[in-house]
């Protein structure tokens, strides 16, 4: 009998520890719940996008890039004021990038304030130029210069050679674009609307004037 | 700087705490024993000092959970150009993580302190629980793990030349939990101690 007093002591000790600690990690978290909507990083839609780290050409020369100068984390949606970024994941080598990199540039010039007949927010097109581990597809920054320049692409190039913004992005295979809202998160990606055109996803998706 | 200051909130009773448990703690507690008559006892005082310093570390390491989460809403909340910005640390997708699982540091801390506090709770209803033993070392098991951590994210802070004084304070706790749980298995080998 005194037994079985002294098995129930240790497991009401043990219940009692476990429900006050269990209650006050479910306290935290329900606070934690209720007072933040957290965004996680990823590159699916509705995350946030990881950062791109490297040097970048912009006609000039190649200097640090800074992806978090692009975007305004207070931007609100239909705010029509805050500047997007469709950012390609390419490879000079690749012949796909190459037999879109016309209509690329293109886009670059439509979707610009610089454009009168375009009443949306500015798109800042970028291009991460990276090296497939395919034979052929050797590339240096002379190449992604020359890429740029044969194009007549005003937009910057992000060396991307050593693939580490290509792998933190999960980028299975070149092209692969992103259209990132103006407070970072993304919008759309090619590898989810395999069907749509980035152009028709930022009629689609950024908000105009008129609209 | 009003949320560096609201640091001290949470360091304080983690000092407190660790006054307890250092061998010192004696005649610091010995003003509040008709207060508290639980820090007597050599056993007594070594609890209440690591159940502060449990609840202390779990409420730390929830604000540090939290300022993670509203940093990737877009907001800030310890931004500065200074030395002491939390938010370069708790807001960089890739540091604020474990390598492996990809937890939050945040939410492994609150486990953690969490894990702590039920051992605490346990050992000062039922000191001698069958389990007793076994308590302290996973506590001290936990806690010492919890030191080559603390050593990955201090290099974190070297590289990237910022120190989050609210990780900080996580840190102390369980380095102060640490020495308590190393005392709290001392005593324990000492049975008549442990037994008072």
């Amino acid at each position: 009998m005194k037994i079985d007093v002294i098995e129930d002591e240790n497991a009401a000790a043990v219940g009692n520890a476990l429900i006050k600690v269990m209650s006050l990690f479910f306290i935290g978290i329900m606070i934690i719940a209720f007072t933040a909507n957290p965004v996680s990083v990823g590159t699916n839609e509705g995350q946030r996008a990881p950062d791109i780290e490297g040097k970048y050409y912009n006609g000039s020369g190649w200097t640090e890039f800074d992806f978090s100068s692009y975007f305004n984390t207070s931007w609100q949606e239909g705010d029509v004021s805050g500047q997007w970024v469709v950012i390609e994941f390419m490879d000079t080598d690749c012949p796909y990038c190459q037999q879109t990199a016309d209509e690329y540039g293109q886009f670059a010039n439509t979707f610009s304030v610089n454009n009168p007949d375009w009443n949306g927010p500015h798109v800042n097109f970028l291009a991460s130029a990276t090296e497939l581990d395919i034979q052929g597809h050797e590339t240096d920054r002379a190449e992604i210069e020359k890429f740029r320049s044969d194009y007549n692409h005003n937009f910057p190039y992000i060396d991307d050679i050593d693939q580490d913004n290509m792998k933190e992005w999960g980028i299975p295979g070149t092209p692969n674009y992103f259209l990132i809202q103006p407070d970072g998160i993304i919008a759309w990606s090619s590898s989810e609307h395999q069907d749509e055109k980035v152009n028709d996803a930022i009629v689609r998706l950024v908000p105009r004037e008129s609209a | 700087m009003t949320s560096n200051l609201l640091v001290g909130a949470y360091l304080l009773p983690v000092l407190i705490g660790f006054l307890i448990v250092t061998p010192w703690g004696e005649s610091f507690a010995s003003s509040l024993t008709d207060r508290f008559p639980s820090l007597k006892s050599a056993r007594g005082r070594l609890l209440s000092g690591l159940q502060l310093i449990s609840l202390a570390g779990f409420a730390v390491s929830t604000q540090t959970l939290w300022i993670s989460s509203k940093i990737s809403e877009g907001g800030s909340f310890c931004s500065s150009t200074s030395t002491f910005s939390c938010d370069d640390l708790l807001g960089n997708s890739k540091l604020n993580v474990d390598p492996v699982l990809g937890l939050s540091w945040g939410l492994i801390g609150m486990a953690t302190f969490a894990l702590l506090l039920f051992i605490v709770l346990v050992l000062k209803q039922e000191h001698n629980h069958p389990l007793s033993e076994r308590f302290v070392s996973m506590g001290l098991l936990t806690t010492g793990i919890g030191l080559l951590v603390i050593g990955l994210l201090v290099s974190y802070e070297i590289q990237e030349e910022k120190i989050c004084l609210y990780c900080t304070t996580a840190h102390i706790a369980n380095i102060a939990a640490f020495v308590g749980f190393f005392r709290l298995k001392k005593l324990q080998e000492d049975n008549s101690e442990w037994n008072k």
